[in-house]
This record gives C-alpha cells, structure tokens and sequence, in this order.
C-alpha cells in the first residue's frame, strides 16, 4: 500500500510540473514508474492492490474509448476518414512489422509492437490541437478522424488477438451477442439510464462504476475479454447520455490511469537485457514512419506536403493505447521497447505539436529564398 | 452568412460561419469546458486564436448582442426558481456630472423607482449599503438592485436629473 501512496505522491507531483509546463504527462508517468520500480531504486513493486487499480485504469480507458466511438459518425464522414485512415494504418503498420521482423522479434510479437507503433495518443492530439490553438486549422479534422478510426481499427486488434485459440467465428458472434444485449439494454432502459443520471446525489457515479465494473467481471463466463466487454458497453451507453457518463466516469479514469502507467513503468524489467539497438531504431522509424504517412495523407486529402507535416507533428505522439496493448499482450522485452517508443515519441510530439507552424513557416522561406527573388509591379 | 456547426469527436462542438466580406469565424466549446474563438480574415492563412472562460464568453456574447454599452457597466439577473420564480437584477451605473453632490435622500431614489442603492465604488473602494445621507461623487460607480423595471426607471429617471 506505502508503494502505491509513494508513487501516487511523485505523479501528482509530476502532474504539477508538466501541466504547468504544458508538456504530456503520460511519459513522465512512465519514467517515475521505472524510477521507483524494478529496473531503478526497486522502491515500489506491484501488488493484488495495484494490479487492481491498473486493471481499472484500463478498463475506465477503454470504457471512455467505446463512449465516444459513434460508428454512424464515421459512416457519414466515410471518404475522408478511410482515405486518411487506410494510408495511415497501411505505412505505419508495415514499417513497424518489418522492422519489428527484422529486429528478431517473433511474427507474434511484431505484430504487437506494429499495433502499438501504429497507433497515436488520442489524448496527447487531441489536447494539442487544443492547447496550441489549432483547432481551426483544415488539417485539424483530419487529425482528429485519424484518431477515430485508429480507435476503430485498434477494437478490431484487440477482438482478434483476444480471440486467439478460440473458433474466431464463435469469438464474433459472442461479442456481437455482448453488444446486442447492451444496446437492448440502453434502446429499452433509456428513460431509466437518463433518470439516474439527472439526479444530484451519488446514484449516477455509483451506477457508471458499478455498470463498467459488472460488465468487466462477466467476461470471465463468456470468454470475452474485460476490454471488450467495456468498449461494448461504451458504445450501447454513447447512444443515451454519452456526456454525463463521461463526467461520471472520469474521476475514475484520470485517478485509475495515472496508476496504470505508473505501475506499468514499475514492472518494467531491464534484467532480460536491454537492446539500446534495436529501441533506438524503433523510435526513430516511429517518428519517421507517421512523417511519411501524414505527408501522403496531406497531398492526398489536402492537396500540400506542408499540410501533411502539420498532421505528422500532432500524431508523433504515442501514449495510451500503445501502452494498453504492451500490458495486455507485450512480453517483457516487447513492453521495454514500448515503452521507450511512448517515452521518446511523446516528448518529440510535444515539441513539434508546439513549433509545427513554425516548421511550416521556415520551409516556406527557405523555399522562397532557393528561388530567384523576382519583383511584381501591381498596379491599382 | 452561412453558419455550420459540427460535432467533433473528442473535441467539442463547432461552430463556423462567413461573413458577407469573407472572414471566416469559429467558436469551439471544448470538453475541457473553455471556449475557443478564432478569427480567420479573407485570404490570410493563419487565423488568430483567443481562449475564454464560460464567463468570459458570456460577456463577450453580451457586447455581441448589445446588452453592455460601456464597459465598466453590466447587469446580472438572479433568478430564485425556489421562491416563486423571484428575479432580482443588479445592474452598475457610472455617476454622471449632473447627479454628483447630491444625496440618495435628496434624490429620492427609493420613492420614485422602488429600487436601491446597495454599493458605491470610488476609487477601489466599496461603500456597503450606503446611508441616505451618503453623497454621490462623480467616477462613482453604483451598484442598484432592484427589479428589471425599476431598473430601467433608475436609468430614466435618476441618470439623468
């Protein structure tokens, strides 16, 4: 419990500083925990508490992940999102996997290192677009749809990995059974859901906590994993009162998940050998990788690389979801390199979320003085 | 002007529309609970950005609409719905020229409009609850409750002895 309450202590710390400094905690989080944890002082290990509260963190992120997925909102915006997404998905999954491949990980695992390689901190984008005031920028949509769709092709992941041994047929047809019951649930519960969370006491909070919980814990009878059972029940609950679940919901998440990544910088372990290699090979094609991507998705859905250098600086960032599938899925060696990849590809991200428009600016004037400055009378 | 508002996932609700000359105007409420402006003038490429608190986008919103004429005046309505919908207003007035020397008693504020005076501000200073006697000065800036209509008989009557 004292591991818990120390490490609880320096994040809330940590949260201090990197807010008053407008960088992304997430990474700081991670470096604490490797501080305090195995790899470092060797302070703090986890424990039947902490996994608990891990456990929750990961549940409450992914419960958050399925509220604010509306399918039939990507529906309506299909041709831009799935040009942006595909580009983005096919680039950096490839480079990660081949790389990953070629760097002696097992097909198994460089598939995971892909996924977690691939996919970009919603969170981190999104309050940098916030932040940086960016959010009138034509290139803000396109972000904030490859967020979407990342999301959406992450759910798809993490059905069929989770699957694994299992008949992948039966695998759907039992997530799809989850979902039709919650949707039911919320279709035919509606006034209930609504009445409850109008009210002004402790009933909405204890409802949103104890419906993710429950739904979380029937996942050991049907065979469905605990993420996906919460995602479903994002979902279903989105088409009531997404924003009140949201506001019930967060206290838990933003305390639950601090310590999930937390601890998961604690489990850490250099002892099975760190190949400083192969991590810095992987986050330098990290960084490299989402260039490329934006670059294509700027010429092709804006017509301008410039625009695809202002879509690579907001998506450099991993985070959250990078690390969700290294502790879901990632052997020791597997969650290192992730980890580092998040440490190092979210404090790049930072930056170049900050100075994008200056980057822009400067090749723009670089670009004007190669050519031969020419003077143009106008006339009035 | 065509206006456009927009749901984006995770971010907020927007809202853009163009002016009749070509500037372009968007108004984010964020889920982080501020308010962002942006101004994007005809063939510019960069807009400029300004953050707001909930409040201050209700001020802005009230020079918008006309409601503030001068800065350092405003009114706040305050609806109790407990008590039969009461709604009391209270609105700052700058103590004009012609009103400074004389007295709330002299003027008679309380007879002719039923509203009061319930502050005075001169010079950083707050005056609470003011005597009858108390003597208005010109810069004052007086606080006055009352409801809307007595108000508004304040501004009629009192402003402009």
């Amino acid at each position: 419990m004292e591991g818990i309450v120390l490490a609880l202590f320096l994040c809330l710390l940590l949260a201090l500083i990197t807010k008053y400094l407008s960088v992304p905690a997430i990474p700081f989080y991670i470096l604490a925990g490797i501080m305090l944890g195995k790899a470092g002082l060797g302070l703090v290990t986890s424990d039947v508490i902490s996994r608990f509260f891990s456990d929750m963190g990961l549940i409450f992120l992914m419960f958050f992940m399925g509220l604010g997925l509306k399918p039939e909102r990507v529906a309506a915006n299909r041709s831009a999102v799935l040009t942006s997404g595909i580009i983005d998905l096919n680039v950096n999954m490839i480079i990660g996997f081949v790389a990953a491949y070629l760097l002696g990980f097992s097909i198994i695992e460089s598939l995971i290192v892909a996924s977690a390689f691939y996919i970009s901190s919603t969170a981190m984008a999104i309050t940098s677009l916030i932040e940086n005031r960016k959010l009138m920028l034509r290139e803000a949509e396109t972000v904030i749809w490859l967020m979407v769709f990342e999301d959406l092709v992450l759910i798809i992941f993490l059905a069929l990995i989770s699957a694994g041994d299992q008949n992948l047929v039966i695998f759907v047809a039992k997530v799809l059974g989850v979902l039709a019951v919650l949707y039911a649930f919320a279709h035919y519960g509606k006034e209930f859901l609504i009445s409850i969370l109008d009210r002004d006491d402790e009933l909405p909070i204890l409802f949103t906590f104890a419906a993710v919980l429950t739904t979380a814990s029937f996942s050991m009878y049907l065979g469905v994993p605990e993420t996906m059972m919460v995602i479903a029940l994002g979902v279903a609950f989105a088409t009531t009162d997404p924003d009140a679940f949201e506001q019930h919901a967060r206290p838990f998440k933003d305390v639950f998940l601090v310590v999930f990544f937390v601890f998961f910088g604690i489990t850490i372990d250099f002892s099975g050998g760190m190949n400083w290699f192969m991590i810095l090979v992987i986050c330098v094609l990290a960084v490299v990788s989402k260039l490329i991507s934006g670059i294509l998705t700027g010429i092709v859905i804006h017509g301008s690389a410039l625009s695809g250098l202002e879509i690579w600086g907001n998506t450099i960032s991993r985070g959250e979801f990078s690390i969700a599938i290294a502790v879901l899925y990632g052997s020791p060696v597997v969650a290192t390199t992730i980890a580092a990849m998040v440490i190092v590809t979210s404090i790049i991200g930072s930056f170049t979320a900050k100075y994008s428009s200056w980057l822009r600016r400067g090749i723009l004037g670089l670009g004007r003085k190669k050519s031969p400055p020419h003077r143009v009378h106008v006339t009035r | 002007m065509s206006l456009r508002s927009l749901n984006l996932p995770g971010i907020g609700t927007k809202y853009e529309f163009k002016t009749e000359k070509g500037d372009t105007v968007a108004i984010f409420f964020t889920k982080t609970g501020t308010i962002q402006m942006y101004t994007l003038q005809k063939g510019c490429n960069t807009p400029s950005a300004a953050e707001m608190t909930p409040a201050e986008a209700r001020r802005l919103g009230n020079i918008l609409t006309g409601a503030i004429i001068e800065a350092d005046q405003e009114s706040v309505e305050i609806a109790f719905s407990a008590l039969a919908d009461l709604r009391v207003t209270i609105h700052s007035f700058l103590i004009p020229k012609v009103i400074a020397g004389r007295t709330i008693e002299d003027l008679q504020i309380r007879a002719k409009t039923g509203a009061t005076v319930i502050a005075v501000c001169r010079h950083d200073k707050n005056i609470i609850n003011p005597a009858p006697t108390f003597v208005f000065e010109t810069g004052d800036a007086a606080l006055v409750i009352g409801e809307s209509d007595q108000i508004r008989m304040f501004e009629r009557e009192i402003m402009v002895e």
